[in-house]
């Protein structure tokens, strides 16, 4: 198919050119709106830390190439927390006390939870874009979620896995760290509320290479299904399991939509039912365009649905600066956490709408995905 | 959980975990006998190995006995270097252990960093898959890379018992190990024994790292959590001894694999530093029950007798 452009578009095309190049000119030309990144460029978590990284760069490009924020062009700041809380609270006082910034951007739970008091102390907004632990709601007045906790994809997945998959015996494994104990405490509950039952509640050091024991104790409970909550030991703890010859269906959460998983483990990752908080290409042309970005970086990014989130979480702070600078108002914290309470409401380009609730947590549909030849194939999703 | 098969998966399992504890805990110990030396420094080693066998397979796809060919070469090469320009230098200055210490830790660091520029952070493993077929026996799963762990293992150590008991250099190093000083004055090399020991521990670190890195994931900073464990089974074996720390570390896994039968698996890497910890205190040189006594020399003959 051949796109035509008619008199009108191509008479236009120079003016749109003209008005973003004009934008972009008075964005330059302004006083740059500063926000800081807390995230993981080194250690373990670095595949995913450097990938948001790279997608926030991207929506900041994006931003300012379009004016910016009312011709302020926006400005990211990251520090590395190689997602370890001792080294983000060092991070987040030098954000918050030299580089004086208003408002971080955060994930991973740990450190979320380390930067949480810094944030209520000095007054500025803390928006967690990747973290699920189910604490990040009770954290304080100046830490919010655009990412939904573990109680959003767990919940709509135990009952899933009860209901619709029919399973009535389940065993759950956890990484013993904040992500992995509250993620599974909310299965375990959700799970025996709605009928099933726990038969091993198993949680494993986060250095642990062997997992024999932990799934041995699995076994011995005779599970139907085996909910494993880790991150990235996922594939060996799913070698191990199938390696000693358990069979059971196993689910996991959004950490396990990884490709990488796929080709570690191969055939062995065949039924396994994982969750994905955002939606593929096919149902948002605006993926797509993501994805197209990606491939200039010439690989396929891990944690997609992540990515889509920290997009998104660039254009609630661009949302916000835009309306502490429209009403008049300096930017400080305590004038982002009004903004964010003002417009309650974000209609975001990659994960559709959002909605900030007063108790600090937010609702989203859940995509449930299986691995079917090797893929990821939809599920379900659950709204 | 007591169920027999149970039992014997989890010792079975156990020992083949053990594998790549044994053959750390064995490269650790050697050195530490041979050149007194604490030597943080295989951490670095480690992680040259890893990342040379996951270049040349994964990135260059070199056929894998090429792949950890290179990589046993490399490591064994910059393990001789690390002896000839940097521990020799210190040794001639007379320096404390103290400066030792803090060197190869320090080279470790350096090394770490220096690959997480070049191969980023990321857990990554020799081989693409982890996954490793499986036969059941008995009730109990077997697989192929249980197999190979338990072989490798087991042929290495043969191998080094054969070198230090049945050859000459092999001797060289336990006299070098005992008195340097009066070895040199019987004509041996202790440089040549240092030497020779730093490449035997390299080959044993090549093995470790190429049966950790096909089964769990490896990233820069891991080797330096993998040699602590060996100087715990060091220290429970006892200074100096080197099958015994063998022997120890595979004490060590078993205990941490059996403990889940009594507290949460989380517990399960705290197991190691309280043995430590105690072993520190109460048992310095070792735990007694790896000092195996030699056997006493006959009493000599008396005159009478010989005369008789």
């Amino acid at each position: 198919m051949t796109a035509s452009i008619g008199r009108r578009t191509a008479l236009s095309l120079p003016l749109a050119a003209l008005a973003v190049s004009a934008g972009r000119a008075r964005a330059q030309q302004k006083e740059p709106f500063r926000f800081g990144a807390l995230m993981p460029t080194t250690g373990p978590e670095a595949g995913y830390g450097l990938d948001f990284v790279k997608t926030y760069e991207m929506a900041v490009k994006d931003i300012n190439d379009k004016g910016g924020v009312n011709g302020h062009p926006l400005e990211m700041l990251v520090l590395d927390t190689q997602a370890k809380p001792e080294i983000a609270i060092n991070a987040a006082n030098k954000l918050i006390d030299v580089d004086k910034v208003p408002l971080i951007i955060t994930a991973w739970s740990s450190v979320v939870k380390a930067a949480a008091p810094i944030g209520n102390r000095t007054k500025t907004l803390e928006l967690n874009m990747g973290a699920n632990s189910p604490d990040i709601a009770n954290l304080g007045d100046y830490v919010y979620t655009v990412f939904p906790l573990a109680e959003v994809d767990v919940t709509a997945l135990a009952k899933y896995t009860y209901a619709k998959l029919g399973k009535k015996r389940a065993a759950v494994l956890y990484i013993n760290n904040d992500t992995g104990i509250g993620g599974a405490k909310i299965y375990r509950d959700v799970f025996t509320a709605a009928g099933g039952e726990v038969v091993a509640f198993e949680g494993y050091d986060p250095k642990a290479t062997d997992f024999t024991g932990v799934l041995l104790k699995a076994r011995v409970g005779n599970p139907d299904v085996v909910h494993i909550h880790g991150l990235s030991e996922l594939p060996q703890v799913i070698a191990q399991m199938r390696q000693l010859g358990m069979q059971q269906q196993i689910t996991s959460y959004s950490a396990g939509y990884n490709p990488k998983i796929l080709s570690q483990l191969g055939p062995a990752a065949e039924g396994l039912i994982v969750t994905s908080l955002a939606p593929t290409s096919a149902a948002n042309p605006n993926v797509a365009k993501l994805l197209e970005l990606w491939k200039q970086v010439g690989r396929f990014p891990n944690g997609l649905p992540y990515l889509q989130y920290a997009w998104d979480s660039t254009v609630v702070v661009a949302q916000i600066y835009g309306w502490v600078d429209k009403n008049g108002l300096p930017l400080t914290g305590e004038n982002c956490r009004k903004a964010l309470l003002a417009i309650r409401e974000f209609d975001l380009p990659m994960t559709g709408k959002l909605v900030i609730k007063d108790d600090h947590r937010i609702d989203k549909p859940v995509y449930l995905y299986v691995v079917k030849d090797n893929k990821f194939v939809l599920l379900d999703t659950v709204a | 959980m007591t169920d027999p098969v149970i039992l014997l998966q989890i010792l079975w399992t156990g020992i083949a975990m053990s594998s790549y504890f044994v053959l750390f805990t064995v490269a650790f110990a050697l050195t530490l006998k041979v050149e007194k030396l604490w030597n943080f420094a295989q951490a670095g080693l480690m992680g040259i190995a890893f990342y040379a066998m996951f270049y040349t397979l994964n990135a260059a796809h070199w056929p894998p006995w090429l792949g950890v060919g290179a990589a046993v070469v490399l490591t064994a090469l910059v393990s001789v270097a690390v002896e000839v320009w940097a521990i020799a230098v210190l040794r001639r200055r007379h320096s404390s252990g103290l400066i030792f210490f803090i060197f190869t830790l320090i080279f470790s660091q350096l090394v770490a960093f220096v690959l997480t520029l070049m191969f980023g952070t990321e857990p990554e493993t020799i081989f693409p898959s982890v996954m490793s077929p499986v036969r059941i026996i008995g009730g109990v799963a077997v697989s192929d890379w249980d197999l190979q762990a338990i072989g490798v293992t087991l042929a290495l150590l043969a191998v080094l018992y054969w070198l230090i008991r049945h050859t000459r250099d092999g001797q060289f190093m336990l006299a070098v190990a005992d008195n340097d000083k009066l070895a040199e004055i019987y004509g041996i090399s202790a440089k040549r024994a240092y030497l020779l020991s730093g490449i035997v521990a390299a080959v044993l670190i090549c093995a470790g790292v190429y049966l950790y890195g096909t089964r769990a994931g490896v990233t820069p900073d891991v080797p330096i959590g993998l040699v602590l464990t060996a100087v715990i089974a060091t220290l429970v074996g006892g200074l100096g001894r080197i099958f015994s720390a063998a022997i120890a570390a595979v004490g060590l896994a078993l205990m941490q694999s059996f403990s889940i039968l009594f507290i949460p698996a989380k517990w399960q890497a705290l197991l190691l530093y309280f043995v430590l910890f105690f072993a520190l205190v109460l048992f310095p040189r070792g735990i007694p029950v790896w000092r195996i006594r030699r056997a006493k020399p006959l009493a000599p003959v008396p005159v009478t007798q010989a005369g008789g």
